[in-house]
Formats: structure tokens, C-alpha cells, sequence
């Protein structure tokens, strides 16, 4: 009895078994089915590949046809302000140029500005003289000389609306030794005496005589900057009343006659 | 009554043992070739892949010129007209 129940484990171990091998193992006819669906994809695929090759040759060819007509483009587009790769990079220099004395003119504040605002007058010429050249037409130049132009001007309104004007309260001259020329001297102010005439013409509605300023008052103090015409007139005028002042008393009265 | 199934089962298995081996099965180059075969679509599918890409980046260059082209011919008819102006 045992030994007809241990066969029938075994076989039924060895049915299971067989089962398995033989569901894994493929069949000449599964070969068979595989290979002729990949030839056939392979076919597929190298037909493919073969027509692509053809359209990625095609655009290669088109590309180049089109690279060396946007470089014959170009050429002519130079040719026509009649100009040639070198001149237009020394051209470009010229622009570099000016946009590096624009970017030096905006980082000064107002009051340096106007000190210099001879220097905006010969950016305006630089711009000027750019736009004579035919390398202006070229509209990467022309957009670039007109956004330099646009900023020049900003800088000049910037420089018109600002309100350039400091003040200076006086003080003692036992304190401060106050006068119109060590106002003028100071760091702060112009750091140059020679500019007092400033600094009374800039407040002639309050000194009449800058030889006398009282405490307290409140000095308006104009950009610095050369002296102008005016100004150096009216330092003249008040050496000689100065000196017309101090000569009677310099030269000795002469005695009277008798 | 027990006896007769396990004969049953017992001639199940030997059949199950013994038929695998009479049918017909792909010899060993035979399984090579159809390794070969995939193996072959593996890099065809690969290369095509490579090929589109190659494609795309050549049909952008030749869009980004033919831009090039177009913006260079409007130039050429503005600059004449600015040199006319000045």
C-alpha cells in the first residue's frame, strides 16, 4: 500500500515537473513565428532608417546652401554702406566708446554732473559725428547710436530738473571764522576760495557787500564750476571800489597850504 | 479501484516525461540567429532614434537660418532706404 502511494507522489512530482519544462521550452513553430516577425520589423526598421538618412542628408545640403546665403546677405549688406568686416568693428569700437563716457557721466551725482556738463556736450558731438557714417544705417547701430542718444538726453532733463542748489547756514566768526572765502574753502562746499564770487553773486538779494555776512543767515551755495563772466566782473568791480577805498587812506593827506 | 488510478497517474506522468521530446524544437544556431535578429532591431531602433534626433536639429538650423535670411533681406531694403535719407 506504501508503496503504491509513494508512486503516486513521484509521478505526480514528475508530471508537475515535466509540465513546466516543457511549457518553457519553445517550439520550432515559436522560433519560426519570432523570426519572421523580426525580419519583418527588421525590414521595416532599415527601410526607415534608409529614409531618414536620405532627409537628414537632404537638409544637411539645404542648411549649407542656407549658411552661405545669409554669409553672401551679409556681405551685401555691408557692401551697401560701403563698408567691410574691419569697419564695422572699428565702427563698433566708436560706439563702445560712447557708451563707456555715458555709463562714466551716469554714476555722478547731479552736482558733479553739472560740473561736468561740458563733457555731455561732446558725448552729443561723438553721437553726432556716429550718425554721419554710413555704419549708423545698420540697424543693430542704428538702434544702439538712438538708445545712446535716449540716455544722453535722460541725463541732461535729470541735470535740468534737479535741484542743484545747496545751502550754508553761517555761523560766528569767533566760532567758525565764517567769511564768503572760508565758506568757499571748505571741503564741503567748493574747496577752492578763489570761488567766493560764487557764492555772493549766487545771493545778491542778501549780501550787498561781501566783505559783511551776519550769523544765521542761510547762504544759497550754486554748483560749482568755473567762474562765469559775470562773475568774474563783479570781482573785479569790487577790487577797485576796494582799492579806490583804501588809497586816500594809504597815501598820506597832504598838508594843507597856507 | 485504487490500483487503476494510480496506474492512470503513473502513465500520465511517463507520457508527460516522454512527449516534450518527440516534438520538434529549434536547434542551438537556430536560437543564435533569432538572438542575432532582435539584437539587430535593438540597434535599428536605436539608430533611428539618433537619426530623428539629428533630423529635428537640422530642420531648427535651417528654420533659424532661413529666419537669418529673411531678417537680413528686410535690413538690406531698410539700410538702402536710411542711405536715400541722409
Amino acid at each position: 500500500m506504501k508503496f503504491v502511494h509513494r508512486l503516486l507522489l513521484i509521478s505526480a512530482l514528475l508530471l508537475v515537473s515535466a509540465a513546466g519544462i516543457f511549457a518553457q521550452e519553445m517550439t520550432k513553430e515559436d522560433w519560426q513565428k519570432q523570426i519572421n516577425e523580426y525580419t519583418a520589423k527588421r525590414n521595416d526598421l532599415r527601410s526607415k532608417l534608409s529614409t531618414l538618412q536620405a532627409e537628414v542628408d537632404k537638409l544637411k545640403t539645404e542648411d549649407a546652401d542656407k549658411a552661405a546665403a545669409v554669409k553672401k546677405c551679409n556681405e551685401e549688406l555691408l557692401a551697401l554702406v560701403g563698408a567691410n568686416a574691419a569697419a564695422e568693428q572699428a565702427f563698433a569700437a566708436r560706439l563702445d566708446q560712447i557708451d563707456s563716457k555715458l555709463n562714466e557721466l551716469s554714476r555722478l551725482s547731479n552736482q558733479d554732473l553739472w560740473a561736468r556738463k561740458g563733457e555731455l556736450d561732446n558725448v552729443q558731438k561723438m553721437i553726432d559725428d556716429a550718425r554721419k557714417d554710413k555704419l549708423s544705417t545698420l540697424p543693430k547701430n542704428y538702434d544702439r547710436i538712438r538708445e545712446q542718444q535716449n540716455r544722453l538726453d535722460a541725463l541732461r532733463n535729470a541735470l535740468a530738473s534737479a535741484d542743484l542748489t545747496k545751502t550754508y547756514t553761517v555761523g560766528t566768526w569767533a566760532k567758525d571764522r565764517d567769511c564768503l572765502w572760508n565758506i568757499a574753502k571748505k571741503p564741503s562746499i567748493y574747496d577752492n576760495a578763489f570761488l567766493w564770487p560764487k557764492i555772493w553773486q549766487g545771493n545778491r538779494d542778501q549780501i550787498k557787500n561781501p566783505d559783511v555776512i551776519k550769523p544765521g543767515q542761510k547762504l544759497k551755495v550754486p554748483v560749482k564750476g568755473d567762474l562765469t563772466k559775470e562773475e568774474k566782473a563783479a570781482v573785479r568791480s569790487y577790487w577797485s571800489k576796494k582799492q579806490a577805498a583804501a588809497a586816500p587812506a594809504a597815501k598820506p593827506a597832504a598838508p594843507e597850504k597856507k | 479501484m485504487k490500483k487503476t488510478i494510480a496506474g492512470l497517474v503513473v502513465a500520465g506522468a511517463l507520457i508527460a516525461i516522454l512527449a516534450p521530446g518527440c516534438t520538434s524544437r529549434p536547434n542551438e544556431e537556430e536560437l543564435k540567429q533569432l538572438e542575432d535578429l532582435k539584437a539587430e532591431v535593438t540597434s535599428l531602433d536605436r539608430e533611428i532614434s539618433a537619426k530623428e534626433s539629428e533630423k529635428s536639429a537640422l530642420a531648427r538650423a535651417v528654420a533659424d537660418k532661413n529666419a537669418k535670411l529673411a531678417q537680413c533681406e528686410k535690413e538690406k531694403a531698410l539700410v538702402t532706404e536710411r542711405i536715400k535719407g541722409m
